[in-house]
């Protein structure tokens, strides 16, 4: 028994040992239809909801002090702009080739092949990127909003 | 067409919960029912009966498959949709806070 089960804050033993279980597995998963975004249904936005709600199953399961010791929203934020610079830049760099989100790894993709689609999988990483962290740091300022109203009753 | 007026009837449900509930809450989910009527009516729209999901997998011939125009700006009018729903919920927190209450007839303060 570790001292996190013993936290009073989150909810029950069960809940904490089954969010510990399946949040690597909800990342993971999240993960492959990022990768997969261009083959499969799914993709940028898709996948990033569902690696956001993996944190928001934390952030249920133990509370929202312990999560904020791993991720502060001020983190999040960061990670969100880093997306949007990430797609822009990616954007801009086609202008090397010559004009706006060139494709310029491949020339033609090859159907159903994961690694085959140029710059496609790098701006739904982007896109994933800002739409976790985005989500993530709404849930989160959420979360404050409402315990600042209870301290203030 | 009997699904078309399912779908205004669920509309018009969200409609309904908007103008004519008290609490803010409720005005809420009002809010998010609308939006999804609308959302499942051009969903509705690209449908054709026996109609597969329009995705291209190899040893597949594409016949019959659904219209994915309107699946794909539904995907964005749901970000949007969740975005404003994050703003109406702060708000609705913000007034929580400043007024003790969700009921808007309570809500009155400004009123000289």
């Amino acid at each position: 028994m570790n001292k996190r089960n013993d936290d009073p804050a989150g909810m029950s033993l069960i809940v904490k040992t089954v969010a510990r279980v399946t949040t690597g597995l909800i990342l993971l998963y999240g993960m492959y239809i990022i990768i997969h975004g261009h083959v499969s249904p799914g993709g940028g936005f898709a996948g990033g909801v569902i690696v956001a709600l993996a944190f928001v199953l934390l952030v249920l399961a133990f509370g929202k002090k312990f999560t904020m010791e791993k991720i502060s929203v001020s983190r999040a934020s960061l990670v969100e702009s880093l997306g949007a610079i990430m797609f822009l830049a990616i954007a801009l760099a086609g202008f090397a080739g010559g004009y706006f989100f060139l494709n310029f790894f491949t020339n033609k993709g090859e159907p159903f092949r994961v690694f085959s689609a140029g710059i496609i999988p790098l701006c739904n990483i982007a896109i994933s990127l800002k739409v976790a962290a985005g989500l993530f740091a709404i849930f989160m300022i959420l979360v404050i909003l409402e315990s600042t109203v209870k301290k203030d009753k | 067409m009997a699904v078309y007026l399912m779908c205004l009837t669920l509309f018009m449900v969200g409609i309904y919960c908007i103008l004519r509930k008290r609490n803010i809450v409720k005005i809420i989910i009002g809010l998010i029912i609308t939006e999804y009527a609308v959302n499942l009516f051009f969903v509705l729209l690209g449908y054709r009966m026996e109609g597969r999901a329009p995705i291209y997998s190899p040893a597949q011939a594409i016949v019959n498959m659904v219209d994915p125009i309107p699946q794909a700006l539904i995907l964005t009018s749901i970000v949007i949709g969740l975005a404003v729903t994050a703003l109406v919920v702060g708000i609705a927190i913000r007034i929580y806070e400043k007024y003790g209450t969700f009921d808007i007839t309570q809500i009155k303060r400004l009123k000289g």
